[in-house]
């Protein structure tokens, strides 16, 4: 037994080694830069990137092979290539460009006021490539941002966020199921929302005028989030039926009735939708009430409207479906509108 | 239609005429076998300055279903606010959303206002929106607003209200209460309700908290209940019946195991008229480089109550190729419990559903190939084919 836990144990640990490229554990290719050995050395962070005190909110301030061999650091490179082409990973280089894109920063004011120490802002630069730009949290700590923040204004930081290429990942994560959590995380603070979404983002799920559905237009992106994304077509009526009234968060009832008439699925020259017993002459014999009072909205995406009356026909006092409110039932809508003057006829 | 393209490019023309930002416009051109046939989208958003700016979104549909319509407007907004921000107003045709209260598209007006104290004011009235450009409409219109309050830097709550009408008629008449709050860095909660004034009663209730864990570990719980009938217009007959609310509630768990791969197994459970039925969903995503362009992922999913109960499973992968170009693949195999049989036809023991795709993304240029096919209830077997072309312009 203890063989085979070994076994298993050994394979297992054999997988994730072969696997650790893939699964991003070893970095194929380049390697972060040694940030921590140079620190070590006593290198002084300004030694090599050189003109921060010039900022001209254009260059990236990462060194050259020029700096990397100058001062006698390393005067025998070991390959003729650029020394960041192995020495640092690309995601990392792509990153500190994206953020000179977005962001309006002036290293030369932070120095002085720093002292020259980066690892102040910097401050997970030791731990790899994954952290040399500062998270938001880190400008709170001197920056008090408090009439922006509230009046929701990005701009005096952020810049060019218009083309949807970088959002401060610390700012906020729509990770975890963001697709059905984002109603209730979005109830108390839509403005913050607006910072970055315009209107037609909300619309093109919320609208009632969608041209089409966001799965729809991005079909060449499987990760694009959307409730009706792969084969939703085929499972729809499942879906509708265990989650009732899910489908009414964003559709009026009429649509199943608009889209199954205009496809064919219903109307003129098909049978009744309903399976035999649905309804019955007595409640043991009908299954059309308990299903009416789980999803009344299924109901009347076909019976809504005028198609109410045959509904009223049973359902009234003195009829065989009989009264239609349940115990302790009240509303605030008139007797002389709908629904109740199809039956209270004189607002009684 | 070419009136509502004119109106909404007029409109952005207008807002931009003295910017120096750009104007960005873009339009995309969509076909499929599957109806509609033909589908045109123009959008257009541009800033006349830091304190104004305008957005539109129009579509056009060529050989559309019957009783759909061929063209409508999506959005167009104004938006103007102070230069501090702190009021902020839109007009035109946009989604509403208020808080607790569902998320409503009107033609209208809305705005916003921080008052001191950290309190907010928000207040829309318009009519609501219906598809094709409909006119002669008479007395359908909504207002509501809402009152908020932001505690300090780790919460806020609000409540805000809705009335509804068409053709005079009580439709909606709501009233919700939302909440968010951060205990520390790692938990937070929010939470909303939304009570129908109309026919008493709890509507819509929501709540998810969350645990950070740790940088790899988060933990979500969530509740929700909703009472179908009470989100029907108050015109509809069903309304009077005796609802029988649906509830369900789980637990997730996002594991990132290393650096690419993450995985996400979610454990529920519904309930609807004594209908008790586990949601279960577990989910695995490996990227296949630093920035997640190419990934793969899989999930498998059961669900459903009785015998609308399924088991489905679904793999996806994205793959980043040479010359911007990106293919893409997503498979999807769903097993209903029962074959039911309606209608006197037959549904099917599994309905698979499979898309393969090309993209291509250069500068300002997008565009796509794909083929669809599927077996589902509605037809044996069917395939499709879907290609869209689309173009970014920036004018300075």
């Amino acid at each position: 037994m203890t063989r085979r836990r070994t076994l298993v144990a050994a394979g297992l640990l054999a997988c994730i080694a072969a696997c650790a490229g893939v699964l991003g554990l070893r970095r194929e290719g380049s390697r972060p830069f040694p940030h921590r050995a140079h620190v070590l050395a006593n290198v002084a962070c300004t030694k090599c990137h050189a003109q921060l005190e010039q900022d001209d909110g254009k260059g990236l301030h990462v060194p050259d092979d020029a700096t990397c061999s100058s001062a006698g650091c390393h005067v025998k490179p070991h390959d003729p290539r650029p020394c960041l082409g192995c020495h640092a990973t690309p995601l990392a280089l792509e990153q500190l460009a994206e953020a000179r894109d977005h962001l309006a920063f002036d290293h030369g004011r932070h120095l002085p006021r720093t002292k020259g120490n980066c690892m102040r802002c910097h401050t997970g630069v030791a731990e790899g490539d994954d952290h040399l730009r500062p998270a938001m949290a880190t400008c709170f700590k001197c920056h008090d941002h408090d009439a922006e923040r509230d009046a929701r204004r990005c701009d005096a930081c952020h810049k060019n966020l218009e083309d949807g290429v970088e959002r401060p990942a610390s700012h906020l994560a729509h990770d975890g199921d963001w697709l059905h959590e984002h109603g209730t995380r979005a109830a108390s603070s839509a403005d913050l929302c607006q910072t970055c979404h315009q209107e037609k983002f909300c619309a093109s799920c919320h609208g009632v005028t969608v041209a089409v559905l966001p799965a729809t237009q991005h079909f060449a992106d499987p990760f694009t989030p959307s409730v009706h994304r792969a084969g939703f077509a085929a499972r729809h009526s499942l879906e509708a039926k265990s989650d009732p009234g899910a489908c009414q968060q964003c559709h009026q009832p009429e649509r199943c009735a608009t889209c199954h008439l205009a496809r064919g699925i219903a109307g003129e020259g098909r049978r009744s939708p309903h399976p035999p017993g649905w309804v019955g002459l007595t409640a043991a014999d009908s299954a059309h009430g308990r299903e009416a009072r789980r999803d009344p909205a299924a109901c009347a995406s076909c019976h809504g409207g005028a198609g109410e009356a045959l509904c009223v026909s049973c359902h009234k006092v003195g009829g065989v479906g009989g009264n239609p409110h349940p115990p302790g039932f009240s509303s605030r809508v008139r007797m002389t509108e709908l629904p109740c003057r199809m039956c209270h006829t004189v607002g009684r | 239609m070419k009136h509502s393209v004119a109106i909404a490019l007029g409109f952005v023309a207008v807002a931009t005429r003295s910017a120096a930002d750009p104007l960005r416009l873009r339009a995309d051109a969509l076909a499929t076998t599957r109806s509609p046939a033909g589908l045109v989208m123009l959008e257009a958003d541009g800033e006349a300055s830091s304190t104004m700016s305008a957005e539109a979104v129009v579509w056009t549909a060529a050989d559309p279903l019957p009783g759909e319509h061929a063209g409508d407007v999506l959005v167009i907004a104004l938006r103007a606010r102070t230069k501090d921000g702190r009021a902020s107003t839109r007009v035109g045709r946009f989604v509403e959303m208020l808080g607790a209260i569902r998320p409503l598209q009107i033609d209208g007006a809305a705005g916003r206002v921080k008052l001191p104290q950290h309190v907010t004011v928000e207040a829309f009235a318009g009519i609501p929106v219906v598809p094709g450009l409909a006119t002669g409409r008479s007395w359908d219109w909504a207002a509501g607003g809402r009152i908020g309050r932001e505690l300090g830097d780790y919460g806020s709550v609000g409540l805000a209200m809705m009335e509804q009408r068409d053709a005079g008629r009580l439709v909606t008449e709501e009233v919700g209460l939302d909440a968010g709050v951060a205990f520390g860095k790692r938990d937070d909660v929010g939470a909303k309700l939304a009570y129908d004034l109309a026919n008493p009663a709890i509507a819509d209730a929501e709540i998810t908290a969350r645990h950070v864990h740790s940088k790899e570990m988060r933990f979500d719980v969530y509740a929700g209940y909703r009472a179908a009938s009470h989100l029907l217009p108050a015109t509809s007959l069903f309304t009077v019946l005796g609802d029988v609310p649906a509830a369900r509630g789980g637990v997730r768990m996002t594991w990132r195991v290393a650096p690419r791969l993450e995985l996400t197994g979610d454990a529920g459970a519904r309930d609807s008229d004594a209908d008790f039925a586990p949601a279960v969903t577990a989910r695995a995503r490996l990227a296949l480089d630093d920035r997640g362009t190419s990934a793969l992922t899989g999930e498998l999913r059961r669900d459903g109550a009785s015998d609308d109960a399924w088991t489905g499973v679904r793999g996806a992968a994205r793959i980043a190729l040479p010359c911007a170009l990106t293919a893409s693949s997503e498979v999807e195999l769903v097993i209903p419990d029962h074959d039911r049989t309606a209608g006197g036809r037959y549904r099917g023991q599994v309905w698979p559903w499979a898309l393969a795709a090309l993209g291509w993304d250069r500068g300002p240029w997008h565009a796509a190939v794909a083929i669809e096919a599927s077996a589902s209830p509605e037809a044996r077997h069917r395939v499709d084919a879907l290609v869209s072309l689309g173009r970014t312009w920036g004018v300075k």
